[in-house]
């Protein structure tokens, strides 16, 4: 196997509030390789958000990355200088954020803004370089070229948010992290941007980490699947892998708790309980007081991640589908 | 009224909303937010209502309970005694409220829609201070045994506490419980599980489907999401822009929709399964805004079948096509 472009190793990160430390992401692992999709998927509250905010280190001032790693290229992104970290921000690894097509500054030229995001990161760019640019990155995300000098008001949701992930393009990162760009969006547009973001992917051939709660679009944008819950990883393998062979009893519940609209009209299984307090997490694997598998062993002792053949990993004492 | 067995006939539904230019100037122009739809939702049965933001879904639902006043058509309700109809679009006053017992809502956010001032209790207990429905202690009680059926458990320990110390999915209980403790027959639902988390989401619909059944209430369900209609609805019925344009069975429609909008937003939605692939079905353009639409087919600027006929004729009226499959195009 090659060294993975991304390796995050036993990440922890915590939200200080009055009450203690909000336990967001616990001891979280998973690595991506250059040029793959890997999707998180869990839901409010997982974790799957305060990874991606780790990963650029745009720490809100009450979060504390307070172990763990994150090599990236060489480099323990946890440890560079704020500097340092600078030159792999938006460069190397940039980002679309939630609700971004509310992000663009209503007052100024779609074009002009994408050219000063350039300009911040590569001072040497001309503005006619750093326009042409943006004319193919128009291009490539299928928005007209007519469009650069408009302002935001003029674009539609969809278009709006294709102008994002032209801005986070902009500077040709190795990896693209897009936090849930499409759930604002309705079904037909948010398939246009689905389509066109897995088209940019494989054309550029760069990394992308989707997060989403919905696992009907992770299912469709991710070679690699990790599921969260409640600030723990509890599995990561190949997409049809993770349908088809679910270890983690969470990840089963959470598929089966799924409506679609293809294939057989199967019952959907409800899963009792609600997602815990993360100031007081319950010891051990997270999931236990919901789970229909738990041992004793699951409420005394956090699962270790383990490897069951073909890169399906699992943090489980319980597994299904393992004799 | 011939079909004794339909709850609720809404037939040429109409609302438009004036566009003003300037403060003080008349309006001239007028959203057609819902243009001549007609439906009927058989006793016991509940009809999915789905499309995208702003085709007309939610002003549908507001018309009926009487939050949108209908600028034409009627929406006929039995009353539950006599086997007569009541046409809401017309009655006012006192006969109104006597309605309004009848025909609820649920509402999308359940952070919203919760006065966060008031206890569980009195927020269960208003529709039925507002009706006059029993003594208090007989109020308290029907909220208690409300509370029970919606599943917050035991009840004496929610009926005093707020809104904020509550889940999301504990929230949308108490507002199913506030819509029904009134027992209508006919319930608006909005999106109601939009805002809730997958594992939250299943234990709400279901908690909607037994109450349907058990207390025999006939939901008109406002959602964007066909699977979850897939899953609520025995039939379904696709708006855009103010015209309803097919409805069928819900299984047949997903299987095999007919109309060209239905079929596009049908394969735009994702599939939980990497194994099964789905087609792409291109549409042109994006959603306009109804105003002042011209009298002909409101897709057939988007349309891949679209020609002079559908050009110069007004928009297609909504045929059986067979089996109760109803579609409003002229291609199909």
């Amino acid at each position: 196997m090659t060294t993975p472009l991304l390796s995050v190793e036993d990440l922890v990160m915590h939200y200080k509030v009055r009450a203690g430390y909000i336990q967001a992401v616990d001891g979280v692992s998973f690595s991506l390789e250059h040029g793959r999709s890997l999707g998180l998927v869990g839901e409010s509250g997982c974790g799957k958000t305060s990874i991606a905010v780790c990963l650029l280190r745009l720490l809100p001032d009450n979060a504390e990355i307070r172990g763990g790693n994150i090599f990236f290229d060489g480099a323990d992104l946890v440890a560079l200088p704020e500097d340092e970290m600078r030159r792999y921000r938006w460069d190397r690894i940039s980002m679309v954020f939630q609700a971004a097509m509310n992000s663009l500054n209503p007052v100024q030229r779609v074009g002009e803004q994408i050219v000063e995001a350039m300009q911040t990161h590569w001072e040497s760019i001309s503005v006619a370089e750093a326009r042409e640019r943006v004319a193919e990155l128009f291009d490539l995300v299928g928005l007209q070229a007519s469009f650069i000098d408009r302002y935001p008001h003029e674009f539609s949701g969809g278009m709006r948010q294709r102008a994002v992930i032209a801005m986070a393009l902009s500077c040709n990162p190795d990896i693209i992290i897009a936090d849930e760009p499409t759930t604002a969006l309705d079904v037909i547009v948010q398939d246009r941007v689905l389509r066109k973001l897995e088209e940019i992917q494989r054309r550029l051939d760069m990394a992308l980490i989707y997060i989403s709660h919905d696992i009907a679009v992770i299912a469709e944008v991710s070679d690699r699947i990790g599921v969260m819950y409640a600030g723990h990883m509890y599995e990561v393998a190949d997409s049809v892998d993770i349908f088809e062979r679910s270890l983690h009893p969470y990840t089963y519940a959470l598929i089966g708790a799924f409506p679609s609209i293809k294939g057989e009209r199967k019952e959907l299984k409800t899963l009792p309980g609600e997602p815990p307090d993360l100031l007081d997490p319950p010891t051990g694997c997270r999931f236990h007081p919901r789970c229909f598998r738990a041992l004793d062993i699951c409420s005394q002792e956090i699962p270790p991640m383990r490897d069951y053949g073909g890169g399906h990993l699992a943090a489980c004492w319980n597994p299904l589908e393992v004799d | 009224m011939a079909d004794n067995n339909v709850i609720m006939r809404v037939e040429n539904l109409e609302k438009r909303f004036p566009v003003s230019r300037g403060m003080f100037r008349k309006p001239v122009n007028f959203v057609h937010a819902v243009d001549d739809i007609s439906f009927a939702i058989p006793e016991g049965e509940s009809l999915g209502l789905v499309g995208e933001s702003g085709c007309g879904k939610t002003t549908t639902g507001k018309c009926i309970v009487k939050l949108y006043e209908p600028t034409g058509g009627h929406i006929y309700l039995r009353s539950r005694d006599t086997e007569d109809y009541v046409d809401l679009a017309t009655i006012e006053g006192k006969r109104l409220k006597r309605f309004r017992r009848r025909v609820q809502m649920i509402f999308q956010d359940p952070y919203e829609s919760l006065n966060p001032r008031r206890t569980i209790f009195d927020t269960v207990a208003e529709p039925l201070k507002v009706q006059g429905m029993g003594s208090v202690s007989e109020q308290e009680e029907r909220v208690a045994e409300m509370l029970t059926v919606v599943g917050l458990v035991p009840a004496s320990t929610f009926m005093f506490r707020f809104p904020h110390e509550l889940s999301g999915g504990q929230r949308q209980r108490v507002a199913i419980a506030r819509a029904l403790v009134v027992e209508p027959i006919f319930v608006v639902a909005d999106e109601p599980t939009s805002m809730l988390d997958v594992s939250i989401r299943i234990g709400v619909m279901e908690l909607m489907s037994e109450l349907a059944e058990r207390m025999g209430v006939s939901y008109l369900y406002i959602t964007h999401d066909l699977a979850v209609a897939r899953y609520m609805c025995q039939r379904i019925a696709v708006m855009y822009t103010g015209k309803i344009v097919e409805l069928a069975e819900s299984e047949e429609l997903l299987a095999k929709p007919l109309h060209p909008y239905s079929r596009a937003l049908i394969s735009a939605v994702p599939v939980p399964d990497p194994r099964l692939s789905r087609d792409v079905i291109e549409i042109k353009g994006g959603i306009a805004k109804p105003i002042d639409p011209p009298p002909r087919c409101r897709f057939y600027a988007r349309c891949q079948l679209a020609d002079k006929y559908c050009e110069e004729n007004d928009h297609p009226p909504l045929e059986d096509k067979g089996d109760g499959h109803f579609v409003a195009c002229y291609k199909v």
